[in-house]
C-alpha cells in the first residue's frame, strides 16, 4: 500500500514538473512570436517616417501646382478677354515670355535672396549639391562669380579651381541666389554645415539682389520637336 | 501516459493564451495597423490630387497655346511674341523632343548583408542621379529625362525618407533610366572619362548596380508636366 502511495506521489511530482516546463515553454514560444511581430512593426514604423515626409512634400508640391494652375487660369482669362473684345492681349503673352526668359537665364533679374561667400577650395559636386538644395528651396535665379547658372550649366573642378561653362573661377566663390530668403537660408545652412569644416562660408540675406549675367541660348543640333 | 500528455497539452495552451493576453494589454496592434493604413491612404489621396493638378496644368497650357495662336492670327505683334514664347518653351523643357542620344540604366544593387559594411553603397542615392545629370550636361546633352521626368531649370533631387523625389514630388524608384538627347559619341566619351563618376562606377562593380548605357537613334524626351511661376525674381528693365 505504502509503495503504491509513494509511486503515486512520485508520479504527481513528475506531472507537476512536466506541467511547469510546459507552462514556461508555452509562455516563451508566444513571447518569441510576439517579439518577431514587434520587430516587423518597428520596421513598418521606420517606413512610416518616410511616408510622413512624403506626405509633407506632396502637400507642398500640390500647393505649388495649385499656384501654377491659378496663374495659368489668369493668363487664359486675359487672353480670352482680349479675343472677345476684338483685339489681342499682347501683355499676357509678354508676361509669359518674361517668365520663360527669366527661368532660362536669358534675362537679368533682381529680387530678395542670399549671397553665399565661400573662401577656400571646393569641389564641383559641393557647388552642385548646394545649388540642388537651393533649387529645392525655391531658388529662382543663381549666379556664381559673375556667371549665370541654369540647369544645363556645367560646373567642373579644374585643379583647385572651378570652371563654370568653361570659364575659370576661383576662391572666393560668391553664389548669388534669388528666392524666398528664409527658405533659401535653411537650404544654404545645410550646405554650409558640411563645407565649414574646411572653408569659410558667409551667408548674407539681401532684400534686393541683382543678377545681371545671362546665358547664351543653346541651339538644338541633334534634337527635334515632337515625341 | 496519455493523461500526462493531455495535461501537458492543456497546460501549454492555457499558458500560451495567458502569455498572449499579457502581451496584448500594453501594445494594441490594431491602432498601429490603422495608423499605417491611414498614412498610406493619405499618400494615395495626395498623389491622386497631384496627378489631377498636373492634368489641370496641362489642359490650361494647351488652352493657352490655342488662344495665343488665335491672337497671333489677328496681330503681327502677337504673332511675333507667340513665336518667341514657342522658342522659349523649347528652351525650358515645356516641349517634347526626340533625337539620337543615350539611355543610361542603373538600379539598386545587392545588399551584402555584411554588418561591417554600413556604406549603403548598394542603394542608388539621389546624388548619383544628380552627378550623372551634371556630367551629361557637361558632355553636351540637349535634353535629359529620368524615368520619363524631364529635367528643367527648377528640377532638384531630394529625399523624402527613402523616396527620391523630383519635379513636384514625383517619386523615382529603381530601376532608373536616364535618357539624354545629344551627340552619342560625345555623351559616351563623358561617361567613359575615368575621372568622372569614379565612386559610382566602383560601387556599381562592387554591389552590382548595373550602371550601363546604350545608344539610341530615336529617343524621346517628354515635356515637363507642369510650368514655372516666379514669386521673387523680377526682370531688370
Amino acid at each position: 500500500m505504502r509503495s503504491r502511495s509513494a509511486e503515486g506521489t512520485a508520479r504527481g511530482q513528475r506531472l507537476f514538473v512536466v506541467s511547469l516546463i510546459a507552462v514556461l515553454l508555452g509562455f516563451l514560444v508566444v513571447l518569441q512570436l510576439r517579439s518577431q511581430a514587434l520587430v516587423a512593426r518597428s520596421l513598418a514604423n521606420q517606413d512610416n517616417t518616410s511616408i510622413a515626409l512624403l506626405i509633407n512634400d506632396l502637400n507642398h508640391a500640390n500647393g505649388q501646382l495649385l499656384q501654377q494652375s491659378l496663374a495659368l487660369d489668369q493668363r487664359q482669362r486675359a487672353l480670352r478677354q482680349g479675343l472677345v473684345t476684338g483685339g489681342t492681349d499682347t501683355q499676357a503673352i509678354e508676361k509669359e515670355l518674361t517668365v520663360l526668359r527669366a527661368v532660362a537665364g536669358l534675362l537679368p533679374v533682381h529680387g530678395p535672396g542670399l549671397e553665399i561667400r565661400i573662401e577656400g577650395p571646393v569641389m564641383d559636386f559641393e557647388i552642385q549639391d548646394a545649388l540642388n538644395n537651393l533649387r529645392n528651396a525655391g531658388a529662382e535665379a543663381a549666379a556664381l562669380n559673375g556667371y549665370r547658372i541654369v540647369d544645363g550649366t556645367p560646373i567642373i573642378s579644374h585643379g583647385t579651381a572651378l570652371q563654370v561653362a568653361g570659364h575659370p573661377v576661383s576662391s572666393p566663390y560668391v553664389l548669388s541666389v534669388i528666392g524666398d530668403p528664409e527658405q533659401l537660408e535653411s537650404a544654404a545652412d545645410i550646405s554650409a554645415s558640411s563645407l565649414q569644416t574646411r572653408v569659410q562660408v558667409t551667408i548674407t540675406r539681401r532684400s534686393d539682389l541683382a543678377i545681371t549675367e545671362v546665358v547664351q541660348p543653346r541651339p538644338l543640333l541633334y534634337s527635334q520637336l515632337g515625341s | 501516459m496519455p493523461l500526462v500528455v493531455s495535461v501537458c497539452l492543456a497546460t501549454f495552451l492555457v499558458s500560451a493564451l495567458a502569455a498572449a493576453q499579457f502581451r496584448s494589454q500594453p501594445l494594441p496592434p490594431s491602432n498601429r495597423v490603422a495608423r499605417n493604413e491611414a498614412l498610406r491612404t493619405s499618400v494615395n489621396d495626395l498623389e491622386a490630387e497631384n496627378r489631377h493638378l498636373r492634368d489641370q496644368v496641362g489642359s490650361l497650357q494647351a488652352a493657352i497655346r490655342q488662344l495665343e495662336d488665335q491672337s497671333a492670327q489677328r496681330s503681327s505683334a502677337a504673332q511675333r511674341l507667340t513665336d518667341m514664347v514657342a522658342s522659349q518653351r523649347l528652351a525650358v523643357g515645356l516641349v517634347p523632343l526626340h533625337g539620337p542620344g543615350l539611355t543610361i540604366s542603373l538600379h539598386d544593387g545587392r545588399n551584402p548583408n555584411d554588418p561591417s559594411d554600413r556604406s549603403l553603397g548598394w542603394i542608388v542615392h539621389y546624388q548619383d542621379l544628380q552627378d550623372i545629370v551634371n556630367l551629361l550636361w557637361a558632355a553636351g546633352a540637349e535634353a535629359i529625362t529620368i524615368n520619363q521626368q524631364r529635367v528643367v531649370p527648377t528640377t532638384s533631387f531630394f529625399y523624402a525618407g527613402v523616396n527620391i523625389l523630383i519635379n513636384n514630388a514625383n517619386r523615382l524608384s529603381s530601376p532608373y533610366l536616364i535618357t539624354a538627347l545629344g551627340d552619342p559619341p560625345s555623351l559616351i566619351a563623358g561617361l567613359n572619362d575615368p575621372n568622372q563618376l569614379t565612386e559610382l562606377k566602383s560601387r556599381s562593380r562592387n554591389y552590382d548596380l548595373g550602371l550601363g548605357w546604350r545608344r539610341g537613334s530615336r529617343l524621346t524626351a517628354p515635356a515637363y508636366d507642369a510650368t514655372f511661376v516666379l514669386k521673387n525674381a523680377q526682370p531688370i528693365s
